[in-house]
């Protein structure tokens, strides 16, 4: 079922001035629960508006946010708890570190929830833990700790408040290919531990095509598609048209069909683009059967 | 956020778009001065009719000139107040209780508004209207660059003007999302009491100033790299030329200054 | 040993830790050879030493040991004055990774003429080298624009044309593609790999994209402060284990090759870029149709 619901949501910036903008225009969309939706798009695509929407830091000019079936924006007095439930990790989240301890930047959070003492220990030991922060490092500043750990620090920040759905704009963006699968990898291994519902905001058709149960694509203020991870990189050709790009072994896939090599469609892993050649390139050869 | 400008200056193509910066600068002291020099009904009439004549020729539209003026309606009400109930003199106007109003506070009165509104008419077409921040700053560069036999750091400065105008729209827009950020995290900056709302800013004004000293050490680097080392031995692609434009305005400036001069001495009526 | 245009030998360095005043090794005896035209990139993991290579070779970091030759000439030497550093930096131009931190004045142009400025080139000279620039990186019509109202692809060309201003034999990016969107890099790598090909400038590029290192002609991977391989995409890109084992990755295409290779496919050809992957993959294909 879904987790979040996007109703007509529009979002116009500068109305009635002559800068006025369409950011989003008449989206509707769902994020299911319990599972990885990515979310694709240009920069200018809408993609960043419609983040700042899901946990209710700006207001949508028409149509509703439904958390649950509710709109968030029922009471908005009390925008401040939809925050705790939909945790957002805004692009390079390392800048916004501001406490003497790693500690303390962690249980920023929870403090503002409210809770006691025990409660916030205890969420930000295991938020640190979650993210694979060592317990070691709790006590230093952390200025001190290099890029990825400082990633990792600002994003235990958002879990140590319990969010439903968790949503991460980039969150890999800068990092080596070590620091990013781990990164990753953490953020799922999270989704798969407490069933949060997350959504990642991603340039990177590749960690897309790997991290990702569903797949949300928008252009210039629409959603053009949504689906699951197969279903919509099956439609590469769509994407490419749109501007987008779509992971490199799916590019190498489109390339060979064209040249008459008779890939399947879909192909978004090297694992499925290797399974379907070792059958091509085997069935008609006289050698290297396989 | 992308909107946000810097100073006031107004792109049109005029007269005082054109002008050499470094004259515009002259100009403006010279009519401040001339501000300060009227005296009489005449002079600060003529002073009125030459503010009226700079909005006209820097082709700036009304609606931003009336917008000028807004923020200072409240000072010209002081002043003229002030000067209204508090100047003594030989002829009255009014008595009622202890209010006397005389004629000479009157004049007075309406002599200080005429003032105010021609210094802030007048700076802002000869110069912030017409002038780019950045063009203010080349002008002033060149023209207090005698000030280096002094040792007083005139390159510096200016290079420092520049780099402020250059990096503010970007901290404007990095803490507005430093602001979301924490904001995410449930922080808040609208309620509570005023201690409460200081120590709000505490997580926004240490990441800023953290982002602050990191984008000035790498613009420091870059910086290096392009071979800056000060300003001994710098040239400049536009190099300010005074063309026969600038001198004619300059006379003009000149021959307003002499005529207010004249104008205080055909004594008429109230003087300062 | 041939004679690089940029030659280091046993270049070494060391960053002292501000709070222990202990020595931090970064770079361990580097002996590395470019010759001019080369398109080099250089990858490794986060702290593998690349960076500080990077602004080595720009003199921004002065080695602990070890020597730098430019052109024949030995950087590094005591006797090294203001202005040689002055003179090897307007020949090794280095643009960085972040966008907005580059760039000095508050308009396009002004900030390209900042570096033949400071190099004290007369002003027509410099109005001219100024639009050649800024027609090269494509960025002419937004001359007159403010920097912080251009996108980071964009704003990146900007920095590049400051630097081609200053007439450059040899330019360094130093993940400068990092915080760009997909289009914003392809605008830094088409105008990088234009100004190799038609200004025959040397090109060193610092990046964790493997894609973007398949590009180029020749791939240097550094671990640690070590060099752990040189040689061209091919070369390197086959053998996909030690840059798994130095936390690297291998572009998808060239992962599908070795993957098809070790399944005993006899794949010709080269690897690394998604095009030599497709023509190794159809000539097989097609010779195993001619077969039938």
């Amino acid at each position: 079922m879904s987790k979040i619901r996007l109703e007509n949501i529009s979002y116009v910036y500068g109305a009635g001035t002559p800068f006025e903008m369409h950011a989003l225009d008449d989206v509707t969309l769902d994020i299911r629960e319990n599972a990885v939706t990515g979310l694709i798009g240009h920069t200018g695509s809408g993609k960043s508006t419609l983040v700042q929407l899901l946990n209710g830091l700006s207001r949508p000019t028409s149509g509703r946010v439904l958390l649950d079936g509710v709109d968030i924006w029922q009471k908005p007095k009390e925008i401040k708890q939809v925050r705790f439930r939909v945790g957002l990790v805004m692009q390079y989240p390392e800048y916004q570190l501001f406490e003497e301890t790693v500690r303390a930047d962690i249980a920023f959070g929870p403090k503002n929830m409210g809770l006691s003492q025990e409660e916030i220990a205890q969420r930000v030991a295991e938020a640190a833990a979650l993210t694979g922060s060592d317990a070691s490092l709790l006590d230093h500043s952390p200025f001190d700790l290099s890029g990825g750990q400082k990633r990792r620090v600002a994003i235990a920040g958002v879990i140590a408040m319990r969010p439903e759905v968790l949503v991460l704009d980039e969150p890999a963006a800068g990092l080596d290919p070590r620091g990013r699968d781990m990164i990753l990898n953490q953020i799922c291994n999270y989704q798969k531990q407490t069933g949060a519902t997350v959504i990642i905001v991603s340039h990177s058709m590749e960690d897309m095509a790997r991290y990702c149960d569903d797949i949300v694509v928008l252009s210039r203020g629409r959603c053009i598609m949504q689906g699951t991870t197969p279903e919509v990189f099956a439609r590469s050709e769509e994407l490419s048209s749109v501007g987008l790009n779509v992971p490199e072994i799916s590019r190498v896939c489109s390339m060979l069909r064209a040249r008459g090599v008779p890939m399947d469609e879909g192909i978004f892993t090297v694992e499925q683009a290797e399974a379907c050649l070792c059958r091509l390139l085997a069935a008609d050869g006289k050698e290297g059967r396989i | 956020m992308k909107s946000i400008t810097l100073g006031q200056f107004y792109p049109a193509d005029s007269i005082l778009h054109r002008a050499d910066p470094r004259m515009k600068v002259i100009l403006t002291v010279l009519y401040i001065v001339a501000t300060f020099l009227a005296k009489n009904v005449l002079s600060f009439a003529l002073l009125l009719l030459s503010a009226l004549f700079l909005i006209l020729i820097s082709k700036i539209p009304m609606k931003l000139v009336i917008k000028s003026i807004r923020p200072i309606l409240f000072i010209m009400a002081f002043t003229a107040l002030i000067n209204v109930f508090f100047t003594g003199g030989e002829t009255v106007l009014v008595e009622w209780k202890f209010i006397h109003i005389y004629l000479e506070g009157v004049y007075q009165a309406l002599f200080m508004v005429t003032r105010i509104v021609v210094l802030i008419l007048g700076t802002s077409m000869l110069l912030t209207y017409t002038t780019t921040p950045i063009m203010l700053t080349d002008a002033l560069e060149q023209l207090l660059s005698p000030l280096r036999v002094l040792h007083v750091p005139v390159h510096e400065f200016a290079m420092m003007m520049t780099i402020a105008l250059r990096f503010i729209p970007t901290l404007v827009e990095e803490t507005d999302k430093i602001m979301s950020a924490q904001k995410a995290r449930g922080a808040d900056f609208t309620s509570g009491s005023l201690i409460s709302r200081a120590k709000a800013l505490v997580p926004i004004l240490i990441p800023l100033f953290v982002s602050a000293f990191r984008r000035a050490d790498e613009l420091a680097t870059a910086m290096e790299c392009r071979c800056y080392h000060g300003g001994t031995g710098r040239t400049r692609m536009t190099v300010l030329h005074y063309h026969p434009l600038d001198f004619v305005i300059l006379c003009a400036m000149l021959a307003f200054g002499a005529a207010i001069v004249v104008l205080n001495r055909l004594g008429l009526g109230f003087t300062l | 040993m041939s004679q690089g245009w940029i030659r280091t030998e046993g270049l070494t360095y060391a960053y002292t830790d501000d709070t222990t005043g202990e020595e931090q090794p970064a770079l361990h005896c580097i002996d590395l050879n470019i010759e001019k035209g080369e398109y080099i990139a250089i990858i490794g993991h986060n702290g593998s030493g690349k960076s500080t290579l990077a602004k080595l070779l720009n003199l921004v970091l002065e080695p602990t040991g070890g020597a730098i030759y430019v052109d024949g000439k030995n950087v590094c030497a005591p006797d090294m004055t203001d202005e040689d550093v002055f003179a090897l930096r307007q020949k090794v131009g280095m643009v960085f990774q972040n966008p907005d931190n580059q760039l000095v004045a508050t308009i396009v142009e002004e900030d390209v003429a900042f570096g033949p400025e400071n190099l004290g080139v007369p002003s027509q000279e410099i109005r001219r080298r100024v639009d050649e620039a800024l027609a090269m990186v494509g960025m002419s019509e937004y001359a007159r624009h403010e920097p912080h109202r251009l996108s980071g692809g964009q704003k990146q060309r900007v920095a590049i044309a400051g630097i081609i201003a200053m007439m450059p034999e040899c330019m360094i990016f130093d993940e400068s593609t990092a915080m760009l969107d997909p289009l914003g890099r392809q605008e830094v790598l088409d105008t990088m790999e234009m100004l190799h090909r038609d200004k025959n400038i040397t090109i060193i590029t610092i990046t964790h994209h493997m894609d973007e290192a398949a590009r180029a002609d020749r791939i240097v991977v550094l671990d640690d402060g070590r060099i752990l391989r040189d040689g061209t995409p091919e070369e390197i890109f086959s053998d996909p284990e030690p840059l798994l084992a130095a936390g690297l990755d291998v572009p998808q295409s060239a992962s599908l090759i070795h993957r098809l290779r070790k399944r005993g496919l006899a794949l010709e050809g080269q690897v690394g870029t998604p095009g030599a992957c497709v023509d190794a993959i159809c000539r097989m294909y097609e010779a195993r149709h001619k077969s039938l």
